[in-house]
């Protein structure tokens, strides 16, 4: 099988919205080209049995040929008949642990004569230093979604969080799926399996016998930059309908799903509903789900002085909603009950973040099933909820009705 | 002979939507009291022959607590009874009640409106539920009171 | 990047005086060091730093001379505590302000019903200042409090002034002895004493949770529209700016969105238990 292009010009012209083909031995000097241009690259490697986030030194430190086993509670890496370096989901880490830390300092002060002096801000390289230049490789379109999430919660620069500019120093390779995990369901969540404008560079890859080859979409300027250095030539126009139709299968075989509309307003009827008992009486309230999913932003901010008395620190780090202390109020939780903090965490991903972010917190990758130690699923509970629902309709129906 | 007609007792909150027949049998057991800032209107223990509906001013239930101290039960003012202890036995007042401030009432022969009630079955249920209604808010009132929601909270304790 | 820019870095306000109001209640008069925060609305609320301790929301209670601040803290925590414990001359730090306000202006040619509770007065000095300011816009100006004792009553030695400033005040207690000129029992049954004229009134409530539900009840009772009635509703709070998820009411979250939320919007969200 081939990839029809023409083979061995280098276009130096790529465009956004052009599209690109170039093999997987070149890989290697994308990232070259990345690390030219002043970039970490951050992406998927194989650690402690599991596929994880992390530095990239090169292209050989990417899973080549390795997949996962996905359930309710359950992960496991598996050995792939191919060499696939994308051909996994749903790993315990997000890329919202480079643009949203879980610690970080945001400022450090001097206490003296009776009052305080606020010296550095920002961590030890000082709040004003430049964040370091990351290139995310390898962003699943659920994850890109997931980033352009939480862009909207703390990306206004306004706030604590210096998360506005660390993510204007980040670059996004984003990579197609083609082979959905059994507990993904973005299509459901209208977030893959292609991925959405958002990307400077989305790679679709393509794997037959010997030939690994990626099909790139080009999105920015910055991801034409990138590429430019990198050997590639023009995609055919059956190698592009190979790689739309592949994602597109995708599509077809999620291995869930959740109602394409009304999730808001069957939360915000839900608060109520008898369901809730039944998922308290399996969930440990130990918050896996809020470390694991991708969208996930609460934090809690933390003062601490050194022995001394004389210097003082606050600190910002991940919080879940899970922690009793999490709605202390007056001597108490408000939300005290393993009831009321799931039927808390859930109604806000689903429902009430619509409110607050105008859009779904969830983005269907899947994560929360699988890193959940009993494996709840949450396309299960909205099932139920909504059965639940519409029971409660049809019986109130009837009684209107007035018929004994 | 005491002055207050079917219309003067009308215009009270307190007796608001009673029938006119009603209100002339009212009218013909109690009469215009006036009490001075600083009269005691009863103390615990007496018995209850007189309620009254206070038409303005202010009016304090008081007990008295060992260590001198004089406690403040409740206050009552425009448009309320005081006095529920005629209606049931012992008859005996609980408390003591204090003018705080100038107060004009209308007085009642707590045994005569007894007696009209015996014969007159209708006007012993509108009152009644008059009475129950000033009684089940003064006890709402109360058990808010009991919360004592404006206190600091301690923090939660108990439980595992 | 200056402290005045920057804008969640506590700016330093020093404490001018302190006012003990109760036991366990201060009102400290702050006028800041370096630039002050923007100009509050009634309603609002600031993040208070105890240097080295840690952080709390707190109403803002009115403005103070220099651009100042007046802001009433119950010490119920160590943050609390080290607070109310600040001598004049302290410098602590002042993050704000932060939330909605009571929007007094819109009772303009109509009654405003101010209905407190404990400490829940303060929130509502801020705002009842704002309409004997400009008196003439209302008609009846009516401050209804609620507290524990006459010993707990806080901005007890204001009342005369409010009074002379037009408006109608009256107190009531929980408990007290034989001498309190003022009222024994529930804020609520004050309500009933001051011939409310629902068709005209906006009624603003403050105070503990179960005291402003039956509150609006009882005014709802006498035909004031929830639409009308506004409260001022508390759940943990940490940065105050909308990034930390803590203060979530449903839909609401309730540094941005509240504290003050139209009863329409916070009923049927209080009933919800534990929510």
């Amino acid at each position: 099988m081939t990839f029809p292009g023409r083979v061995g010009a280098v276009n130096n012209a790529s465009e956004p919205g052009s599209v690109r083909l170039m093999e997987a031995a070149a890989l290697d000097l994308l990232f070259t080209s990345l690390h030219e241009a002043g970039y970490r690259v951050i992406g998927p490697t194989v650690a402690d049995g599991a596929i994880v986030l992390g530095e990239l030194a090169a292209a050989g430190d990417l899973p080549f040929g390795w997949g996962v086993q996905l359930e309710p509670g359950g992960y496991r890496l598996r050995r792939r008949g191919d060499t696939a370096a994308f051909g996994h989901s749903a790993g315990p880490g997000s890329w919202k642990q480079f643009l949203h830390p879980p610690r970080e300092k945001l400022w450090s002060a001097r206490l003296a004569e009776g009052g305080f002096e606020i010296g550095q801000t920002g961590d030890d390289s000082g709040r004003d230093a430049e964040p370091p230049r990351l290139a995310f490789f390898g962003v699943r379109p659920c994850d890109l979604r997931a980033i352009q999430v939480q862009d909207q919660v703390l990306g206004s620069g306004r706030g604590n969080s210096r998360y506005a500019a660390r993510r204007a120093a980040v670059l996004i390779v984003a990579v197609n799926c083609t082979e959905p995990g059994e507990t993904c369901f973005c299509t459901s969540m209208g977030t893959g399996p292609g991925a959405g404008p958002g990307y400077d560079l989305a790679l679709t890859e393509l794997v037959s016998g010997d030939r690994h080859a990626f099909l790139v979409d080009v999105g920015t300027e910055a991801g034409a930059s990138v590429l430019a250095g990198v050997p590639h030539v023009n995609a055919g126009a059956a190698t592009i309908d190979r790689a739309r139709s592949a994602v597109a299968d995708a599509s077809e075989h999620m291995g869930r799903s959740m109602p394409a509309a009304g999730l808001r307003e069957l939360m915000a009827g839900s608060y109520d509903a008898a369901r809730w008992d039944d998922v308290a009486s399996r969930c440990l309230t130990c918050g896996n789900c809020t470390l694991a999913c991708p969208t996930c932003f609460c934090t809690e901010v933390e003062d601490v002085t050194d022995l001394s008395g004389d210097h003082a620190e606050r600190w910002q780090h991940w919080a879940s909603c899970f922690d009793l202390d999490f709605s202390y109020l007056h001597g108490g939780p408000v939300r005290s009950s393993a009831r009321s903090r799931y039927r808390q965490w859930l109604t806000h991903k689903l429902g009430t973040w619509h409110d607050q972010f105008d859009s779904s917190g969830c983005v269907g990758c899947g994560r929360c099933i699988v890193w959940c130690p009993v494996g709840i699923d949450i396309t299960e509970e909205v099932a139920a909820l909504q059965a639940e629902a519409q029971d409660r309709k049809t019986g109130d129906a009837g009684t209107q009705d007035g018929a004994p | 002979m005491s002055g207050v007609t079917p219309a003067d007792l009308a215009g009270h909150p307190f007796l608001r939507g009673m029938a006119d027949g009603h209100l002339a049998v009212l009218a013909r057991v109690c009469w215009v009291a006036p009490v001075r800032k600083g009269h005691q209107l009863f103390a615990e223990g007496d018995t209850a022959r007189r309620f009254w509906l206070i038409r303005s001013g202010h009016v304090a239930l008081d007990v008295h607590a060992p260590g001198g101290r004089q406690l403040i039960v409740e206050t009552l003012g425009q448009g309320d009874l005081l006095g529920l202890s005629w209606l049931v036995p012992p008859y005996q007042w609980q408390f003591g009640a204090t003018a705080v401030q100038d107060t004009m009432t209308f007085e009642f022969n707590a045994a005569a409106v007894q007696a009209a009630c015996e014969s007159d079955a209708d006007l012993g249920y509108q009152l009644l539920q008059r009475v129950m209604s000033a009684a089940l808010s003064r006890l709402q009132a109360t058990r808010v009171r009991m919360l004592d929601l404006y206190a600091a909270s301690a923090p939660v304790r108990g439980g595992p | 990047m200056s402290q005045a820019t920057a804008p969640v870095l506590p700016a330093r306000y020093q404490v001018v005086e302190r006012q003990e109001e109760t036991h366990d209640t201060v009102t400290l008069c702050l006028r800041p060091v370096d630039q002050p925060i923007p100009a509050y609305r009634p309603g609002q609320f600031t993040m208070l730093y105890a240097p080295g301790i840690g952080e709390v929301p707190v109403s803002i209670s009115g403005t103070g001379p220099e651009l100042g601040l007046v802001q009433t803290v119950r010490a119920v925590g160590a943050v609390t505590r080290a607070l109310c414990a600040c001598p004049p001359g302290r410098v602590i730090g002042v993050r704000g302000p932060y939330g909605t306000h009571w929007d007094v202006a819109s009772a303009a040619g109509d009654d405003l019903l101010i209905v407190a509770g404990g400490i829940g007065l303060a929130p509502l000095r801020g705002a009842l200042l704002a309409a004997l300011g400009h008196r003439e816009r209302y008609r009846r100006v009516v401050v209804l409090a609620g507290a524990r004792s006459p010993e707990e009553l806080v901005f007890a030695r204001e009342l005369d002034e409010w009074r002379r400033g037009g408006a109608e005040v009256a107190v009531t207690v929980d408990q007290a002895v034989v001498g309190w000129a003022g009222h024994v029992g529930v804020v609520t049954q004050l309500i009933g004493r001051v011939d409310v004229d629902s068709a005209r009134t906006t009624a603003l409530i403050c105070g503990p949770e179960v005291m402003m539900r039956l509150t609006a009840r009882e005014l709802r009772a006498l035909g004031v529209p929830a639409t009308r009635i506004r409260v001022s509703l508390e759940r943990n709070m940490r940065c105050g700016v909308a990034e930390c998820g803590h203060c979530q009411l449903g839909p609401l979250l309730l540094c941005r969105d509240g504290p003050v939320i139209s009863y329409q919007v916070a009923m049927p969200l209080l009933a919800i238990r534990e929510l």
